[in-house]
This record gives structure tokens, sequence and C-alpha cells, in this order.
């Protein structure tokens, strides 16, 4: 087994480790660092998948943004001391268990049974300039509506910030 | 030399779908809101991952999956941006952020 696999097997499991912090950590500060090393554990996935500006943006975009907006939400929402422990009844977790374990395994089913159109052999070859023009040329209806969507909930968290302080 | 085993497909997919299921867990059995919030990221990176690996073993002559995925990102940050503006509002007019006993949010 040679070096990049090695190193792949590992953020594989830092990955999977990750979420499993996320998930089932008792402290909501526990389970935001845990979604950083989902995070960045998601990036290096990328990395080797050909996918480097991928990689950039999920680390500028989860690790630098995302995660900050959660940090602020966690300190904004009360004292530590006042926040109810995460681990609810043991009947609740069981049942989420077997939901979630039931659509672990029918998927997993699902994914090794079908037929992948999968082309062999043939490199990789999309650099950040075809993103480029995809985005521009053939996706632009759907690029302007993101851009939409995302100016639609700036306007939103300031009139909800407005609501907040009382004024109307 | 054979392929090494990063240019495996399902190697990908299984790894979002275990982004998935913890994310499906992580949102049933969470008491807090932002504990919610954030198995929906889980969620959401599983998808991501699952348009990437798509894109370059299925398809690798165009760049439409990894476009989706930036559009994926987006949606996320509107998502976590609107979904955090709510729960400040709803802790200052309840003072806790559970979600069992969140009934109205209006009057």
């Amino acid at each position: 087994m040679s070096l990049p696999e090695i190193v792949f097997l590992l953020v594989m499991f830092v990955t999977m480790i990750g979420a499993l912090i996320t998930v089932l950590s008792g402290s909501i500060i526990y389970a935001m660092i845990g979604l950083v090393t989902t995070m960045f554990g998601i990036a290096g996935l990328y990395i080797y998948l050909n996918a480097p500006f991928i990689a950039m943006m999920q680390i500028l975009i989860y690790v630098g943004a995302i995660t900050i907006l959660i940090a602020f939400a966690i300190m904004l929402s009360g004292p530590h001391y006042k926040r109810p422990k995460e681990w609810t009844t043991p009947v609740k977790f069981v049942v989420s268990l077997i939901v979630s374990l039931i659509s672990f395994v029918v998927l997993f089913k699902v994914i090794m049974n079908a037929q992948w159109m999968q082309t062999k052999a043939k490199a990789f070859t999309i650099t950040t300039e075809n993103i480029g023009r995809v985005l521009f040329d053939k996706l632009m209806l759907p690029f302007e509506l993101i851009s939409l969507l995302i100016v639609v909930s700036i306007i939103g968290s300031i009139m909800l910030a407005l609501i907040a302080k009382g004024e109307k | 030399m054979a392929t090494p085993i990063y240019n495996n497909l399902y190697l990908f997919l299984f790894v979002g779908l275990f982004l998935l299921a913890c994310g499906i867990l992580g949102l049933l059995y969470r008491r807090t809101l932002i504990g919610m919030l954030i198995s929906i990221e889980l969620v959401m990176n599983g998808a991501g991952l699952n348009f990437v690996a798509f894109n370059r073993f299925a398809s690798p002559d165009n760049a439409y999956g990894l476009a989706f995925t930036i559009f994926i990102m987006g949606i996320a940050a509107a998502e976590a941006a609107i979904a955090l503006g709510i729960i400040i509002l709803i802790f200052k007019r309840y003072r806790h952020i559970e979600g069992r006993d969140i009934k109205e949010m209006k009057d």
C-alpha cells in the first residue's frame, strides 16, 4: 500500500470520526468542533477527487463562515450552565438510531446493487476555468437564482435582528 | 500497477451515505435547535460529496457536478444565516432553544 492510499484512508476515517463526534457528543461546542473536523476531511476527499477548487471553497465557506455563524449562535443563546444536556431519553435515542440504521442499510444495498455508469481509465482534467465556463454559460439561471436567494436571506436576517431589537 | 483505492466510486458513496445516516440520527435526537442545524449541515455535505464523486467517475468530461456543489454551498450558507437569526429570536422570547417546547412562533 503506497503512501497516498494510506493518507486517503486516514482522511476518510477522520471524516467519519468527525461525523460521529458531531452527532454523539454531549456538548454542543464539541459538536461544532466535530463539524469542523468533518469539513476538513471532506476537503481532503475533494482533493483526492481532483477538485482542488471545491476543496478550497469548502474550507472557506464551511470552516470559515458557517462554523463561525454557529459559534456566534451558541454564544448568543444563553450561558452554558443553563443549557440543557444534549442527551435525551434513551428511548428517543434508540428510535433515532433504528431509523438512521434502516436508512443506512437500505441505501447501502441500493448503492451496492446499482450499475453505475463508470467510464474507466479516463483522466479527470476539469480545471477551475471549466467550472467558471459552466457556471456562466450553461448554468446562468441557477447562478442568478442562488444570488437572489442569498440576498433574500441577508435581508431576512437583518429584519430578524431589527425585530429582536424591538424596531419594526 | 493496480489502480489505487481512491479511484473507486463506492468508497466516496459510502462516506456520503455515512454522513447522511449521522445527519438523520442527529436531526432526530438532538434537543436544541443548533444541534439540529449542525446535523443538516452534515447531510448537505454528504450530498455535495456525492455530486463531486459522480462527476469524477461517471462523466469526467464536464463540470456540472462541481458547479452544483458550489450551489449547495450557497444554499447551506443562506439556510444557516436565516436559521441562526430565527434561533436567536426564539431564545430572546422563550429563554431556551429546545425544539420540544416551542409550540407557537407568533402571537
